[in-house]
């Protein structure tokens, strides 16, 4: 077993999948995707909502920009990401339209605004346009689950102590006194820079280096 | 010239692409969302009308329960189809409000104001349709926030709804109902919406 991870761990696939996840998660150590996680973190099923579909614009823009890399006009380069990017949240807003049509009116404006993601972008001139499809989808999957995992981790603690609930479920009993605050954008700073404090913390992440 | 030449095809070609593809998801999902939509009126009508329906029956017992009345009018100087959704039984009508009553903060909110024959007694409001920040403007659409109108009344002039912010200064008059926490604005554009269209289908509604 431990050979099989230690040969995992030389292989490209492991470590793009590790840095997406947790070396270079996109929210705690690359500080993107930071507007979208402050505003939707208050409730676990929009944070699971909004995980799902940046991830899939991230996966389908990262593989397509990969697949055409190489006839992309550097000087057209950003309008590509941009017309890429935008197609794919289209699709997941009308395809959420279409089969979840509530959750899809509880995202609201949120769906739409995948397209000025940072982290959609950041892959794509980071990622997609240097490498081959395969580890573009890889780097997709990677950086969109670790943007979803800190958003449903933050969302759990907010939506908890905002509403005393977890998936709309009531989970801290009838005398629970809401934490406010938590709902609010001051709720989401201090929750989501407890998380990029925790994480950057264990990985001893030294942003002069 | 070759360089631009290439540009130029390689925009034309990502565009064609692009098209395509918001083309047949299009294709594929309009008829869905359109559907979607129309039995969510349908269902939030009768809902508010007191009938029973489900999902396989909901547009024959629409059809057989309610009458829908449109009188065209004019609204801020623009052209308006007012329409109103009539219980054959209980006199219950229903009416929608939208963009053009008022906006909310980041985008339309667009639902329905159903009320006794009276015209005045709130009986349910719905959201089908906003773009609210969610869990705080987005409260607007929730049932539990929308079920503290029921029951009350709304009229024109000193009688209009009335959303109040400051605790102090809410009372138990019919006409006051408490705003969203954390979602001013809403609440302040939530009341103009309701008034707004309330006035103006009053009107109309009198006048036809």
């Amino acid at each position: 077993m431990k050979k099989f991870f230690a040969r995992l761990n030389y292989t490209k696939s492991f470590n793009v999948l590790k840095k997406g996840f947790w070396t270079e998660n996109q929210i705690a150590i690359a500080v993107l995707g930071i507007c979208s996680s402050l505003a939707i973190t208050n409730k676990v099923e929009n944070a699971i909502a909004m995980g799902l579909g940046v991830t899939f614009v991230v996966i389908a823009s990262s593989a397509l920009i990969a697949l055409i890399r190489n006839f992309i006009p550097s000087q057209v380069r950003m309008v590509t990401y941009m017309v890429i990017i935008s197609t794919f949240t289209i699709v997941v807003q009308m395809f959420l339209k279409a089969y979840f049509p509530a959750l899809a009116s509880q995202l609201g404006a949120y769906v739409g605004l995948i397209i000025t993601n940072c982290i959609v972008m950041g892959r794509a001139e980071a990622f997609a346009v240097k490498n081959p499809v395969k580890y573009a989808l890889v780097d997709g999957f990677a950086s969109g689950m670790g943007y979803m995992v800190v958003l449903i981790a933050a969302s759990t603690i907010r939506e908890v102590l905002a509403f005393g609930t977890f998936l709309n479920f009531p989970v801290m009993g009838e005398g629970w006194v809401p934490w406010t605050i938590m709902a609010l954008a001051p709720g989401g700073f201090f929750v989501i820079s407890l998380f990029v404090w925790f994480i950057r913390d264990r990985q001893q992440f030294d942003e002069s280096k | 010239m070759n360089k631009y030449l290439r540009m130029i095809v390689f925009v034309f070609i990502l565009g064609t692409v692009s098209g395509g593809l918001l083309f047949g998801t299009g294709a594929l999902t309009n008829s869905l969302i359109e559907a979607n939509a129309t039995a969510l009126l349908k269902s939030e009508i009768l809902t508010a009308h007191g009938i029973e329906f489900n999902f396989t029956n909901i547009h024959d017992v629409f059809e057989t329960s309610t009458d829908t009345i449109t009188v065209d009018g004019e609204y801020d100087g623009e052209d308006y189809t007012y329409t109103f959704y009539e219980d054959k039984l209980s006199g219950t009508i229903t009416f929608g409000f939208g963009p053009t009553f008022g906006g909310g903060v980041w985008g339309p909110i667009i639902g329905l104001l159903s009320l006794e024959s009276d015209f005045s007694t709130i009986i349910r409001i719905s959201v089908l349709q906003q773009e609210e920040t969610p869990g705080l403007g987005g409260i607007v659409a929730t049932r539990a926030y929308l079920d503290t109108f029921e029951g009350k009344t709304i009229g024109l002039g000193d009688d209009a709804i009335s959303i109040i912010k400051d605790l102090d200064v809410l009372t138990a008059a019919s006409n006051e109902v408490r705003s969203i926490t954390g979602a001013t604005r809403t609440s302040n554009q939530f009341d103009i919406i309701l008034n707004n269209a309330y006035t103006a289908h009053r009107l109309v509604w009198e006048a036809r």
